[in-house]
């Protein structure tokens, strides 16, 4: 039979795919950083963390004072800024076990992980005050979200008046479930033969990656749809594009304060990504000032972030706030199209990152 | 975040837009047209960045194009109407319709409250109605909306796809029977493109009568094969259904990557050769059937390969290498490929292809 697939007068039948060819060689000492350098300490340190942040609210149950809850606020906070860098990497053990949204589930944007927490604290759930049982409810009542109404939520007064109150044994289980999921992450990422060798040793028998570029590719996902998330779902949800109606109660954790915390997190999250995996080494020489545009603007982004301030409603309303959140949004898009279509296509991917991010 | 929310201003987009399409074509793109055997259609995304649809012949070269809202990616196409839709790419909230002769101004519809479009829909064969695949996404359910196309596409209603995620969708040729690829991956536009549920998926596919909406039959995958997503459809002329997957298991895995099925029949799966499987990378981003010829066509972007099974003998007739093969459709003499570089057949023009191919006018090649 004839050739069935009339193509190409130039002979493509007989190329190799050319992806990624720039990156070979070079990738497997930035895999090995993206593991060594950035994961994995990422986990130990949300590990280390939640840890504390178990410690400082059963001291809270134990003791309660005006000084023990401010102690577990700070543990909470120290919590969401080690909770930043790894939140972007939504791949492998964040993947299973709906780790990922047992440890922070938002938006929650008609308010039903809301009102299952209400409901534990009103009918005062016991079942919600241990670790195992908390384990196995809805997840919206189990992670960081849940955690902040105990902490800034109406009623939280109770916790600094009553000894081992309700409210602060379900917040004290919270805390625990948060450090068990910890250590299942690093667990998964430092198991021999786990997933982080997967990372380091792409090849035909292995369960991630069948070569380097697809390492790659993965790991330039991890930092597009990290841009995205920052960008999309944690400042464009609530503040909208100009002119569009805000809603400042969708910003994540507008009642503790603590929503730049959060997005500034996420964005030293990228620009570790970025700096300790090395991934401008990917790029040729005569390619370089594609990297240090993109390492100029997250850093612009995260100086910023920390900039706006915590009252959202005021941030939104206050033109030179508004102006630093459209900043944001503006450079946010910025980032993803350097990220996707620069980065992407000076690696090889012909259209970017993320027209090839198929469906 | 409504699903509904329109990402453009409709009115002032339609003003732009379409005007190419309805103006005639240019003398260059009249000649192309008069003197092609077949003609296509595909999204695009221009040097510019702006999105749009493209018609080309079998030969590569461009007829015409018109600007659509955002990212489209698959396409219906009515030969009875001439009408064509573009749908935004998941989990986006327009479809457009056009029509190649002028025969009607373009409507841009916005998905109803709660709902976003997948990428993927199909005409009844008279041209009357239009489905889309569709996602009720706080309730975590697959629809099927249905379009009155002679009121407007104003949307009549819709039936459950009976799965979740349900991507592609196919006609049967008498217009009974709707058939759903359904990926069994559940998004929600809250959490833009990331995958829900992918240690729990339910891919399936599902023949549903296209009047009623009622569940003809189902067929889901054996539990060793539920991280095998369901993902695009064809139909050939003996009314068999041949679909294609998308694996999101582990990367040394082996699963069977693309079968078939006649209503009443369980699924079979192509036992494809080991450097074919290989080649496809796990992924296999459009199927096209070539009806005259008896041929299937799977092409993969991941892979950067493409290749043609005679579907009578499941034998391998044709394997190619393609960088960021995208597109596959009916051509004389096999299958018409895209690549997101730019390629159609011959050509390479300055144009980045979305994932499908639509075949104005061989359809039943």
């Amino acid at each position: 039979m004839r050739s069935t697939i009339t193509l190409f007068a130039f002979g493509l039948g007989l190329l190799a795919t050319p992806a990624l060819a720039a990156v070979s060689g070079k990738a497997p000492a930035v895999l090995a950083s993206a593991v060594d350098e950035v994961i994995l300490p990422g986990y130990r340190a949300f590990d280390d963390r939640t840890g504390r942040l178990e410690e400082a609210m059963k001291a809270l149950c134990t003791d309660p004072s005006a000084e023990a809850e401010a102690a577990a606020r700070e543990a909470f906070a120290d919590t969401l800024k080690a909770w930043g860098p790894v939140e972007i990497i939504r791949s492998g053990p964040a993947l299973e076990k709906n780790r990922f949204e047992r440890v922070l589930y938002h938006p929650d944007r008609k308010g039903i992980a809301l009102k299952q927490i209400q409901a534990i604290l009103s009918k005062k759930d016991e079942s919600a005050t241990a670790v195992e049982t908390l384990s196995g409810k809805s997840v919206g009542v189990q992670g960081l979200g849940a955690l902040e109404f105990v902490l800034y939520g109406k009623g939280h007064e109770t916790l600094q008046a009553e000894k081992a109150s309700h409210r602060c044994r379900y917040g004290a289980a919270i805390a625990g479930n948060l450090h068990a999921i910890a250590g299942e992450f690093v667990a998964a990422w430092q198991a021999p033969g786990g997933i982080a060798t997967s990372w380091k040793t792409p090849g035909p028998q292995n369960p991630a990656f069948r070569t380097e570029e697809e390492a790659v590719v993965e790991l330039l996902g991890i930092m597009v749809h990290g841009a995205e998330m920052v960008r999309d779902q944690r400042i464009r949800a609530f503040a909208g594009e100009k002119d569009a109606k805000a809603n400042p109660k969708q910003a994540i954790f507008w009642r503790s304060g603590n929503t730049w915390t959060m997005i500034g997190a996420d964005i030293d999250g990228l620009i570790g990504f970025w700096k300790k995996a090395g991934m401008e080494d990917l790029l040729a020489d005569d390619q370089r000032s594609v990297g240090t545009s993109i390492a100029f603007v997250m850093k612009a982004m995260a100086r910023t972030a920390r900039s706006v301030s915590p009252d959202i409603e005021l941030a939104l309303s206050e033109p030179e706030e508004r102006a630093r959140i459209d900043f944001l949004m503006l450079n946010g898009r910025d980032l993803i199209t350097r990220l996707s279509d620069d980065y992407g296509r000076a690696l090889g991917l012909g259209a970017g990152f993320s027209f090839s991010d198929g469906d | 975040m409504s699903g509904a929310t329109p990402l453009f201003d409709r009115r002032q987009f339609l003003k732009a837009s379409g005007a190419a399409f309805l103006a005639g074509l240019s003398p260059a793109g009249a000649r192309a047209a008069l003197s092609a055997d077949a003609l296509f259609a595909s999204a695009y995304r221009g040097e510019d960045g702006r999105f749009g649809i493209a018609t080309l012949t079998e030969r590569g070269e461009l007829v015409d194009r018109a600007l659509l809202p955002d990212r489209a990616h698959g396409l219906a196409y009515s030969p009875a109407t001439d009408r064509l839709v573009a749908f935004a790419r998941r989990p986006g909230t327009y479809m457009m319709a056009l029509s190649r002769r002028g025969l009607a101004e373009p409507v841009v519809v916005t998905a109803a409250e709660g709902r976003h479009f997948y990428g993927h829909g199909c005409f009844s064969p008279d041209g009357r109605l239009l489905y889309a695949c569709e996602n009720d996404f706080d309730a975590r359910r697959g629809v099927i909306g249905v379009y009155d196309a002679t009121d407007g596409f104003r949307r009549k209603g819709e039936f459950s796809s009976f799965g979740v995620g349900p991507h592609d969708l196919s006609i049967s040729d008498d217009g009974r029977l709707l058939i759903v690829a359904n990926g069994g991956i559940e998004t929600h536009p809250d959490f833009g493109r990331t995958k829900l549920n992918l240690d729990r998926m339910e891919p399936s596919l599902a023949l549903i009568g296209a009047t009623d909406g009622r569940l003809v039959e189902k067929h889901g995958l054996p539990a060793h094969l539920s991280h095998l997503s369901t993902r695009h459809i064809d139909t050939d002329g003996k009314g068999r259904i041949w679909f294609a997957c998308q694996y999101e298991g582990a990367r040394d895995d082996r699963p069977p990557l693309a079968g078939s099925f006649a209503p009443g029949e369980e699924i079979r799966f192509l036992a494809l050769p080991e450097d074919v499987t290989e080649g496809l990378a796990l992924y296999v981003g459009a199927i096209a059937v070539n009806r005259s010829e008896g041929l299937v066509g799977l092409a993969s972007p991941k892979g950067g390969f493409a290749v043609t099974v005679d579907m009578d003998s499941g034998r391998v007739v044709d394997r190619r290498r393609l960088a960021s093969a995208a597109g596959i459709a009916p051509a004389p003499g096999g299958f018409a490929l895209s690549s997101y570089d730019g390629h159609f057949r011959d050509k390479k023009l300055a144009l980045t292809f979305d994932q499908h191919i639509a075949a104005l006018s061989t359809r039943h090649l």
